[in-house]
């Protein structure tokens, strides 16, 4: 028999996440389970990775589950049918592990049980063994709603944990994922068609509640209005005659744009914008108004007009050094260099201004990724291009290259770093290029086509500082 | 190994780091151990985060290989970009403008209506069509009224005829369609939007509940002082320019006042011209008879916000009787309101040597203006020009006089008509009343006790005073009897006689023969315990520029009294005061240059003075305080007492330094605080210190309303000007910082004699 934890105390939360054995002997897929779901690789490969379940809803009576896949980000969570659920395996939900804590790790992480407490095949046993104490086992309060009664029940928010508390207001980004509830947590549409593209959503976001029931989510390409469908959109875009962002173009080449949209003159397009922004960035917070940011959005133009390719935004004035807030390539464009395109936008606009920047904090997992990339071929770009004068060794500080590049001095150390180009050799630091290092710059380096012309972009920055507010 | 075993430095980013290429290190690895010395930097991502799976496996896979590999990337839901009819949906081709496009300010706000006709409304559009006339964009703009003008309630049939243009019919169609709609959706709204803040507070938490507005206010770090800082400059501008749209109301009336007087006066001339009273027999007749017309007025109703520069009509009125002499003059000298001193024919010499300490006022007396701001400093004022008032050092704090609408205020008469001039009359109970220090008599007064105990003299003015003031106090030794007069005792007597004509020994004869009452203090001991309490008086006196001025008028008298006592010329109490002017110089540009002002010599004095009087910094208070002490205790003493020699009122007995004067007496010197109790209490005290001829020059300071006047310079003229009347050859001002500002006004003393004629409004209580 399978060994199990001391024996669990019965617990005094309420909630519907307990474990309900079902006639046959096998257990109820509930919240806060655990176990292998069935999802395909890159190369279709099938796959068991271990999985949460974060919701069960009924479709035309069949089952629906909610799954979070352990350790992948939750942009590949989805809705799965219950053939894909490995129920051999199921982990029941651990008492504690739901907790949210106020200052621990809440949020993402989903409750952790035991690994190894139940075994495959030994379910029936297992559970007959200690069903009277599991049986009392909550779920997390504030988890317990189910997806498909979301929008009807009044009380869907009722976070029964912690106080509630506003959080900062400034920045763009929440790491404090405490009030996180399971409703954040999923995604709330299916699907958005904006222009020629639909796009899934990764991430919740708030769009108008009654809208989120809908399989698709029309938006128009222009002004980014949510509509409820395809009639509307028709109509809208009889009254709407917006071809481009609604802001001043400040960058163009060829038919790459950028446009400058002002958080506090542009609401309407601003709040939209964030909408379909918050649909791929999973630490954006909405939480409060546009007035203190500026929105670049990038757009490529073809016959039809400027078509938004990604955009970033940023504080109007930064305590921190950021100079991006959020930042997104829409799917339909990634992996095609615009986003390393924006990134070397936000630091032109940095040099124009004569600082350094920083994007704010936390990044996302391709966040990290892009900027690790442009930080490393823009700094190693400059090492490369390091002539030697009078014969002798060519030299630079890490200062130098932050100035050169308008990239944070931490953001060069780090990226140095990375690239594992610091050694200490005879009493000094010095930089190392290797072989390797090279080589791959340089192949990246040709791949890179899409570049900035500084000379292209017509940009004044304003001393926000001095315009009272925003 | 242990070479290497040593802490590396940290790392210098502003030290230049070579750049090798790894083929020219060949030993590098060697020194691989250390490179941990290079704390690793943060991600910047979640850690949770950070361990996933697919960046994992990416971030290893570019480490591996230089770059991404396609099956190494992290994997997203998947997009799709076929969107078949897109080409029907955006229709048209748009051009790609020449120019950057630059979008006008405003022009997005385009009249539109926000919803959006759906397949349902598109059917009833369209069987409405058959029986009206009515487009889908007809019809959304009726429902985007409806629902915009729906708050939680929805409109009613009624409203809705109000909000919708249309033809009834139609809108009872849309109307009931709308309704119906509505009722069926679950949502607050046709019209899509993000959940709004709830303002009870409980959408916090409501993930659905976006762009909330930023209530607190934004962080604003370093520019929160700016912030103030402009705030107040505002408030200032504002204040300012309100001042500025006054004055120029007050000269346009003023300007308007002149024509009007410049037609009256050719009307006048006119006139007599056609009645040939080339004599001006007939003008004199008529003066005379408007003479008789005692003049009434009430207070003048002014709708400006800022009372500070009202000209005085009534003044004008009055200045209409001393016109008998000059009938025919257009008003050849603008009299402004001004803030005459208090006169203290008693007061004592010895409230000059110590001016610094601060009369206990606060700025608002200074800053009568619409918009206090913190910020205010009298300086500005001063340095606008913008303001005469400041030089008006005397403010009374929160005793100013204040005129009262519907209050009738009499212009002194000509002297006999008032009722208190009989000295007798007992319901006045004003009676000839002699001080024992100066030892002299101060004419008509009536005692009063007023707060902490303190003995206050209201003095009225008659025409006998000149009369009064050459008696000799010695003359009549009644003996004095008083149970609590300190320094005043009381003989009484009655009569009830009306007083004789002017005639000095028809009064004395009055007085001898107990017809008229006569308070004289019985004669103190002198005793050194007494010196302490005077000591405090005269610091109260001095440092109240009010009964300084007055003083001035008192010490610039030459004293009845029988002691000439101290063997000290005028010369020499000149250069007493010289030095305590320099003194009082040191200590202003100390003052000066802590308040870094550069405003004139003159005016900055007074500016800082009015500064720091109102700015109330206790410490400069208490220092001031100190400075009086010391003041008193090293110099003061002396000074006093040969201040007194000047005016030869006392013999100069050094332990009775006492002082003072004509009245109060306040149980000990609290400074400045006191002060206005003081001074504030004698506000009755009538000081008729006009001993010419043919003056009322009564500069009975209190009566009229600080915020009246005007013109300092003026005012001091006419302090000036009364001292000069009291035939007084040298003006000796009241302080030492007096006499800072006053020099420069003392020259022009004897051209002012001739303002001295005016009258000056007195209340009537």
């Amino acid at each position: 028999p399978v060994t199990h934890n001391a024996p669990l105390p019965p617990c005094k939360r309420r909630g519907p996440g307990r474990v309900r054995s079902v006639g046959d002997g096998r257990l109820e897929v509930i919240e806060g389970c655990r176990l292998p779901v069935l999802r395909k690789n890159q190369e279709n490969e099938d796959e068991w990775p271990l999985a949460e379940i974060l919701s069960v809803k009924e479709v035309a009576s069949r089952k629906l589950y909610y799954v979070h896949y352990i350790d992948f980000n939750k942009r590949l969570d989805e809705w799965v049918t219950p053939d894909r659920l490995d129920l051999k395996k199921l982990q029941l939900p651990k008492k504690e592990a739901k907790t949210p804590t106020k200052n621990g790790l809440p949020g993402s992480r989903p409750s952790s049980p035991e690994r190894d407490v139940v075994r495959a095949g030994r379910e029936g046993e297992s559970q007959m063994s200690n069903g009277t104490s599991r049986r009392l086992i909550p779920s997390q309060p504030g988890r317990k709603r189910k997806a498909n009664c979301v929008g009807t029940d009044e009380d869907s928010q009722d976070s029964s944990d912690g106080i509630p508390s506003a959080p900062r207001m400034t920045g763009s980004l929440v790491s404090d994922r405490s009030h996180d509830d399971i409703i954040t947590r999923m995604k709330n549409i299916d699907c958005i068609e904006l222009g020629r593209h639909r796009l899934k959503p990764w991430y919740f976001s708030p769009y108008p509640q009654e809208l989120t029931a809908l399989p698709i989510l029309y938006l128009c390409e222009f002004c980014l209005k949510y509509l409820k469908s395809l009639k509307c959109l028709q109509r809208h875009l009889t009254k709407c005659n917006l071809r481009h962002p609604p802001g001043n173009e400040i960058y163009r080449k060829g038919t790459i744009s950028f446009f400058e949209i002002d958080g506090r003159k542009n609401k309407t397009y601003s709040q939209n914008l964030c909408l379909l922004a918050k649909c791929f960035l999973d630490h954006k917070t909405l939480y409060y108004d546009t007035d203190p940011f500026l929105f670049y959005v990038m757009t490529e133009y073809d016959s039809k007009g400027f078509h938004i390719v990604g955009y970033f935004s940023k504080e109007k004035e930064s305590t921190e050094d950021y100079n991006v807030a959020c930042i997104l390539t829409l799917p339909p464009y990634q992996r095609r260099g615009y986003g390393k395109l924006l990134i070397e936008f936000s630091y032109e606009l940095s040099k124009v201004e004569g600082k350094t920047g920083t994007p704010e904090k936390p990044l996302s997992d391709l966040g990290l990724l892009s900027y690790r990339s442009y930080w490393s071929q823009t700094i190693l770009e400059i090492l490369m291009d390091l002539k030697s004068d009078n014969g002798e060794r060519p030299q630079i500080t890490i200062n130098e290259i932050s100035e050169i590049t308008s990239v944070k001095k931490e953001d060069v150390i780090s990226t140095l770093q990375y690239l594992n180009l610091i050694n200490y050799y005879k009493g000094q630091y010095i930089l190392t290029l290797s072989e390797d290092i090279v080589e791959g710059h340089e192949r990246a380096m040709h791949k890179r086509h899409l570049r900035i012309d500084p000379k292209c972009l017509h940009f004044t920055p304003k001393d926000w500082s001095k315009r009272g507010k925003w | 190994m242990s070479k290497l075993s040593f802490r590396a430095r940290a790392l210098d980013a502003s030290k230049p780091l070579p750049v090798f290429r790894c083929e020219d290190l060949p030993d590098l690895n060697e020194y691989a151990s250390i490179n941990r010395a290079v704390p690793q930097m943060p991600t910047g991502m979640e850690k949770e985060e950070e361990s996933e799976h697919h960046l994992q496996r990416a971030i290893s896979a570019q480490q591996v290989y230089g770059e991404k590999r396609d099956n190494m990337v992290i994997p997203v839901p998947e997009a799709e970009s076929n969107i078949s009819y897109y080409d029907s949906l955006y229709p048209g081709e748009f051009r790609m403008p020449k120019q950057l496009i630059h979008i006008q300010p405003f022009s997005l706000d385009t009249e539109q209506p926000d919803y959006d006709l759906d397949s349902d409304d598109e059917a009833f559009v369209n069987k409405l069509r058959k029986k009206m006339e009515i487009t889908p964009l007809q019809f959304e703009e009726m429902i985007d009224r409806l629902e915009k003008g729906s708050g939680q309630q929805l409109v009613t049939l009624q409203e809705a005829k109000l909000l919708l243009k249309e033809d009834d019919d139609l809108i009872r169609e849309v109307f009931d369609y709308w309704t119906r709609k509505r009722k069926a959706c679950k949502s607050a709204s046709l019209i899509p939007v993000v959940k709004q803040e709830k303002r009870d507070g409980s959408s916090t938490n409501d993930p659905y509940v976006a762009f909330r507005r930023r209530t607190e206010k934004m962080q604003t770090r370093k520019n929160r002082k700016n912030d103030e800082a402009s705030y107040e400059k505002m408030l200032k501008l504002r204040r300012d320019l309100s001042r500025a749209v006054t004055i120029l109301e007050m000269i346009k009336r003023r300007e308007k006042s002149k024509r009007e007087l410049l037609h009256l006066t050719l009307e006048i001339v006119e006139k007599r011209y056609s009645m040939a009273d080339f004599g001006g027999e007939v003008m004199a007749e008529v003066l005379a008879q408007r003479a008789l017309i005692k003049p009434t007025y009430t207070m003048p109703l002014i709708p400006l916000s800022s009372n500070q520069f009202r000209h005085q009509d009534h003044l004008e009125l009055k200045d209409f009787k001393p016109k008998v002499r000059a009938p025919f003059l257009v008003r050849t000298k603008r009299k402004y309101e001004k803030k005459p001193k208090v006169l203290q024919p008693s007061s004592s010499v010895s409230q000059q040597s110590g001016h610094s300490s601060l009369p206990a006022f606060n700025a608002k007396d200074l800053n009568q203006y619409d918009f206090p701001s913190s910020d205010e400093e009298p300086f500005s004022q001063m340095l606008s020009g913008s303001s005469e008032a400041e030089e008006d050092s005397d403010p009374d704090g929160p005793f100013a006089f204040r005129r009262k609408a519907g209050c009738q205020y009499y212009a002194p008469g000509q002297g006999s008509n008032w009722p208190w001039c009989d000295p007798g009359d007992p319901r006045y109970r004003y009676s000839l009343t002699t001080l024992t220090v100066p030892h002299r008599c101060v004419g008509l007064a009536r005692r009063r006790v007023g707060r902490g105990g303190r003995f206050l003299l209201d003095r009225a003015h008659s025409d006998l005073d000149n009369v009064f003031y050459g008696l000799d106090p010695e003359m009549h030794s009644l003996p004095a009897q008083s149970p609590n007069g300190k320094l005043a005792s009381t003989s009484e007597s009655n009569t009830s006689d009306r007083p004789a004509p002017p005639d000095l020994g028809h009064i004395l004869l009055n007085i001898k023969s107990c017809r008229w009452r006569h308070f004289r203090p019985r004669t103190l001991p002198r005793d050194s315990d007494s010196s302490g309490l005077y000591r405090g008086l005269t610091r109260v006196s001095m440092a109240n520029p009010r009964t300084q001025t007055g003083g001035s008028t008192s010490q610039s008298r030459t004293g009845p009294g029988p002691a000439p006592a101290a063997a000290l010329t005028a010369e020499q109490y000149q250069q007493h005061q010289e030095q305590l002017a320099l003194m009082q110089k040191q200590q202003l540009e100390q003052i000066q240059q802590q308040q870094a002002g550069n405003a004139p010599a003159a005016l900055t004095t007074q500016g800082l003075v009015s500064k720091t009087l109102d700015s109330a910094s206790a410490q400069f208070a208490a220092s001031a305080l100190v400075t009086t002490e010391e003041l008193l205790a090293i110099k003061a003493k002396e000074e006093i007492v040969l201040g007194i020699g000047v005016n030869g009122v006392f013999p100069p007995a050094p332990s009775a330094a006492n002082s003072s004067g004509m009245t109060a007496q306040t149980p000990s010197g609290h400074g400045a605080a006191a002060q206005v109790l003081m001074g504030n209490s004698v506000r009755l005290g009538m000081s008729s210190a006009g001993g010419t001829v043919n003056s009322i020059t009564t500069l009975n300071a209190r009566h009229i309303p600080r915020t009246l006047t005007a013109v300092p310079p003026s005012a001091l003229k006419l302090a000036a000007a009364a001292t000069a009347n009291c035939q007084v050859p040298k003006v000796t001002a009241a302080s030492s910082l007096d006499m800072v500002v006053r020099e420069n006004h003392d020259q022009e003393t004897t051209a002012l004699n001739s303002i001295a004629d005016s009258t000056v409004a007195m209340e009537v209580t």
